[in-house]
């Protein structure tokens, strides 16, 4: 696949090489510059409350991201997410507590119980399709919060596992702003993965195998391999997540872990944008603040005070209402919104196709 | 100056092209000589990697025992192994010339007759079987060598090679290709281009080494900024003397490098990807743009429109007060504005917004299609030569941002003279040096103390030189006016809806006029406004279109004297194809008048004897 034309003239190729640059125009690169200076000065020009919100979207946007590559690239419906990042927290709250075991041991460890459990529960997709892929992936759900349960109860950690902050070359993981830039970090290193995967071979094929199965057999393309690699690498990353989350909150309890969570990544993807990573980026935002929003909005009403037993209600109930909405008048998601305002700009002062691309 | 650039005149007059390039060579090996867009990458051209591959194909050539004096002719599209050809032919001392891609069987055949080609260099499949079909006549033919050898495998003429074989085998270097070109007479015929003849069969003009070049330098004493690094792009046909300045000669001398893109085809992608700093083109292109461009913005939104008219009403202010040599700081400031906020979107998407001088040569560049680019904010300048004149120009607006409607001055060195009949009369040292076996017309080029006859007629406007028409065009009506065809159908070709028009009226009492829709435009038009249609004809044919076009006439119409008005049209019911045998256009789509009237003589006619038709019309009763 041939990268579409940069946005701006005067960008020609000179080696294959260039066609691997992901920051091509002036205009690319100044937005670049001027968003990452904004995340590096945020957590200081705000409230902790704000530096733990905009946390929170780093680590929902890192199982966003994972989650869109296996339903939104590949086209493989899964509602064990939840479970995923269960696994990924019980390992490292398994290994902290059994063993003292520290962060670079347990980190790649959820990885691998991640990766593993992939493999089991992508078996099934090589037969299954639809629902019934959706139903097997939930049994990975209900086996890894009972597995988890059955640990906490028979341990005697009913109420949940403490772990401790992370210590990285002797330096404590501790404070807000400090989890604020790791969390970035750990964000956008999954999403330069996932930008890389998307350019290269798998993530040519797991589009392939999203339009049509059989046209990407009959391309050469292996089906088998390529949609266990699909849930091999989404676990590993969503279980990574699930230990990050573990040491941020430095408690791990099977409680936290509901079929409403899995709901909430699979509304992140709707809700973003099905097939674009942007899209897992806008919708992560876009869940992860949506409760607040809510109830900043009731706070705001009048007679509040009455009104702050329901807001959990309201949460809830505004958030289906919100789901329908975009699956009824914006099935391209937040994406879709965000290609129309840029194409609109892209295309000034023209309406149609920009003139460059047509002869 | 003026002295320094005499010196290199004399210089260059000593010299060849194939010489040129061996110095280039030698004194800046890997500077790049062009870029060429092959599989999506634009490969560097280095001047030793240029000059090794041009050694490369003259050494072949040798092998298959071309000598000097033989002529080569190529056909097809511009490319990099067109050039290389041309100086690889140059090089051993044979007689190079281009035939139009767009040539028909006929008029490829007279010109492979008339220059006597020994080999026959063809771009792709598609020239190899044009070729091949007239190749039975040819006897002087004895090779062709085709560049892109796909869809070739069927083919089994013994006289076929591809590019690739024979230059394979070769290992000719820098050095080797030096010793060649030192036996070269700079004075001896380099090359010859037909001209594309509005009259007649087409002229082969013999054009020697040295008086090419020198007179293709007196561009770039013209335009100084040449010798600064500049990006273009090659898109005109190299066999044309303009196309050839740009890809051949002109960066031999100069820091022009030329981009070829992947195939003429995707010309837009070229040069939005390319963002070229000079362009050379024809009017055509910049009509053709600036079609677009306006299409655009009338199928746009209400506030993007706004905008786009608020920003021409500033600019045109300001182009206006630059013409008029009073532009204030206030107008340039508004116009900053206008260019960031509206005129920079545009042309970036054209690939145009880097570019800061655009020549039009060729033909003539209708006054209002340089006005509205000069407003959009881009230095376009019209220039003015002939084949003739061997790669020179007559003229040319030096501007920047020359006011529209003259060619400008003569460059150093250079002399221009009218005749009393208005003839432009041009003398300079390197002109070319007669048309291919044909002593008649040669002789008939020139006056008798030596002086070229263009055929064009001008005058000169505080000394910048005007072109007013083609001696033989003009048109006296039955009232006794002399009338140029030329400025009204510049005037009316200003319309994007109007890609052709040709005014008659010789003889008669008022002038009527051949239109050529826009099939682009109109068709673009037609769907805005749910008119159906299901081809050109169709299109042409439709009373709406009719009205469209009339109502273009009559905006025309507007800006002419009452007697240059046009009174009637008719327009035309087929697309006007230079690759069709007999057509009434050249592949340079100029337009064959004379031929024109002959073709559609029932369609020119009708406009005139309305009053008959009315008459009998009403006898039989049908009024």
């Amino acid at each position: 696949m041939s990268k579409p034309l940069p946005s701006a003239s005067g960008h020609f190729r000179r080696s294959y090489a260039d066609e691997f640059r992901l920051i091509e125009t002036r205009l690319a690169k100044t937005s670049a510059a001027a968003f990452a200076l904004v995340l590096l000065v945020f957590p200081f020009a705000v409230s902790p409350f704000y530096v733990d919100l905009a946390t929170q979207v780093f680590l929902a946007a890192i199982g966003a991201l994972a989650l869109m590559l296996l339903t939104g690239i590949a086209g493989q419906i899964s509602l064990g997410h939840a479970g995923l990042l269960a696994a990924g927290a019980f390992t490292t709250g398994i290994l902290y507590k059994e063993f003292g075991a520290p962060f670079w041991v347990t980190l790649p460890s959820a990885a691998l119980a991640g990766a593993l459990l992939g493999v089991v529960f992508g078996l099934p997709s090589l037969r299954l399709r639809g629902l019934y892929l959706a139903v097997s992936t939930l049994a990975l759900h209900f086996l890894v919060v009972y597995l988890g349960g059955e640990y906490e109860t028979r341990r005697g950690f009913s109420t949940g596992i403490l772990v401790d902050p992370p210590v990285v070359f002797g330096y404590e993981i501790y404070a807000p702003r400090v989890w604020y830039f790791v969390l970035l970090a750990a964000a956008a290193l999954t999403l330069l993965i996932c930008i890389n995967l998307m350019r290269s071979r798998s993530g040519r094929a797991w589009r392939a195998i999203h339009s049509n199965e059989t046209v990407a057999e009959a391309l050469g393309i292996g089906i088998a391999r390529y949609k266990l690699l699909a849930f091999v690498i989404t676990s590993a990353i969503t279980a990574m997540a699930g230990a990050l989350f573990a040491y941020y909150r430095g408690f791990v309890s099977i409680e936290a872990f509901s079929l409403y969570l899995t709901i909430q990544y699979v509304a992140m993807i709707i809700i973003g944008g099905m097939g674009s990573l942007l899209g897992a980026l806008l919708g992560a935002l876009f869940v992860t603040l949506f409760p607040y929003v809510i109830e900043g909005a009731m706070a705001a009403l009048p007679g509040a005070d009455r009104l702050a037993g329901s807001v959990f209600a309201v949460n809830y109930a505004a958030f289906g209402i919100v789901m329908i909405l975009f699956l009824v008048f914006e099935p391209q998601g937040l994406v879709g919104i965000w290609r129309r305002v840029r194409n609109y700009f892209l295309l000034w002062p023209f309406r149609q196709t920009a003139l460059g691309e047509r002869p | 100056m003026t002295h320094a650039h005499l010196a290199e005149y004399e210089r260059l007059r000593r010299t060849t092209a194939p010489a040129l390039l061996c110095e280039r060579a030698r004194a800046e090996p890997d500077g790049i000589a062009f870029r060429s867009k092959h599989r999506g990458l634009y490969r560097e051209r280095s001047w030793k990697a240029y000059a090794e591959a041009v050694a490369r194909c003259a050494a072949a050539f040798q092998k298959l025992g071309l000598a000097p004096g033989d002529r080569v002719a190529i056909m097809g599209d511009p490319c990099e192994e067109w050039v290389i050809a041309d100086l690889a032919a140059q090089a051993i001392g044979c007689v190079t010339y281009g035939i139009y891609p767009t040539a028909s069987a006929e008029e490829l055949e007279y010109q492979m007759r008339d220059g006597g080609a020994v080999l026959f260099v063809a771009e792709d499949q598609e020239y190899v079987d044009k070729i091949l079909s007239v190749a039975e006549r040819l006897m002087a033919l004895r090779y062709i060598v085709v560049i892109d050898d796909t869809a070739l495998f069927a083919y089994d003429d013994p006289r076929l090679l591809t590019y690739a074989r024979i230059v394979e085998t070769e290992t000719a270097d820098l050095g080797w290709l030096e010793k060649q070109v030192a036996k070269l007479d700079p004075a001896a015929p380099a090359f010859i281009v037909y001209t594309s003849g509005t009259t007649g069969a087409p002229k082969g003009a013999v054009i020697a080494h040295g008086k090419h070049l020198a007179a293709t330098y007196n561009i770039i004493t013209h335009y100084p900024m040449l010798t600064k690094e500049q990006r273009t792009v090659v898109f005109l046909p190299l066999c044309h003397v303009l196309g050839r300045d740009i890809a051949i000669t002109m960066p031999l001398f100069s820091r022009l490098v030329p981009h070829y893109g992947e195939d003429i085809e995707d010309l837009s992608t070229t040069f939005f990807e390319v963002a070229p700093t000079v362009l050379f083109t024809v009017p055509r292109y910049l009509q053709k743009f600036a079609s677009q461009i306006l299409i655009g913005i009338s199928n746009s939104t209400g506030v993007k429109r706004g905008a786009y008219e608020f920003a021409m009403k500033v600019a045109r202010r300001a182009a206006q007060a630059r013409w008029e040599g009073k532009r204030s700081a206030i107008d340039n400031a508004a116009f900053a504005a206008a260019w960031a906020a509206v005129f920079r979107p545009i042309l970036n998407k054209l690939g145009f917004d880097k570019l800061e001088l655009v020549i039009s040569g060729g033909a003539p560049l209708p006054s209002e299609t340089a006005a509205l680019w000069q407003i959009y904010g881009i230095n376009v300048l019209e220039m003015y030569g002939q084949t003739e004149t061997a790669g020179g120009i007559v003229a040319g607006q030096q501007g920047p941002y020359a006011r529209p409607g003259t060619v400008g001055t003569v460059p150093v060195g250079w002399e221009v003279r009218l005749a009393e009949d208005g003839e432009i009369h041009v003398r300079s040292p390197d002109l070319f040096e007669g048309y291919w076996n044909n002593e008649e017309a040669t002789r008939a080029a020139f006056t008798e103390d030596g002086w070229l006859r263009t055929g064009d007629i001008g005058t000169w406007e505080d000394g910048n030189l005007r072109l007013i028409d083609r001696a033989r065009d003009f048109i006296v009506t039955s009232g006794g006016k002399t009338i140029s065809p030329a400025y009204i159908e510049n005037v009316m070709r200003a319309s994007p809806y109007l890609s052709e028009v040709v005014v008659f009226g010789h003889g008669r009492k008022y002038l009527t006029a051949l239109v050529e829709i826009d099939f682009d435009m109109v068709a673009d038009w037609a769907r805005a406004n749910d008119i159906p249609y299901s081809g050109f004809t169709n299109l042409a044919e439709n009373p709406r279109t009719r009205e469209l076009i009339r109502a273009e006439i009559a905006r025309g119409n507007e800006k002419l004297a009452r007697v240059e008005q046009i009174k009637d049209f008719r327009i035309l019911p087929k697309m006007l194809d230079p690759e069709e045998d007999g057509e009434p256009v050249t592949p340079t789509r100029k337009v064959k008048r004379a031929l024109m009237y002959e073709r559609f003589k029932a369609l020119v006619d009708e406009m005139y004897d309305d009053r008959e038709e009315r008459l009998v019309a009403a006898a039989v009763g049908a009024g």
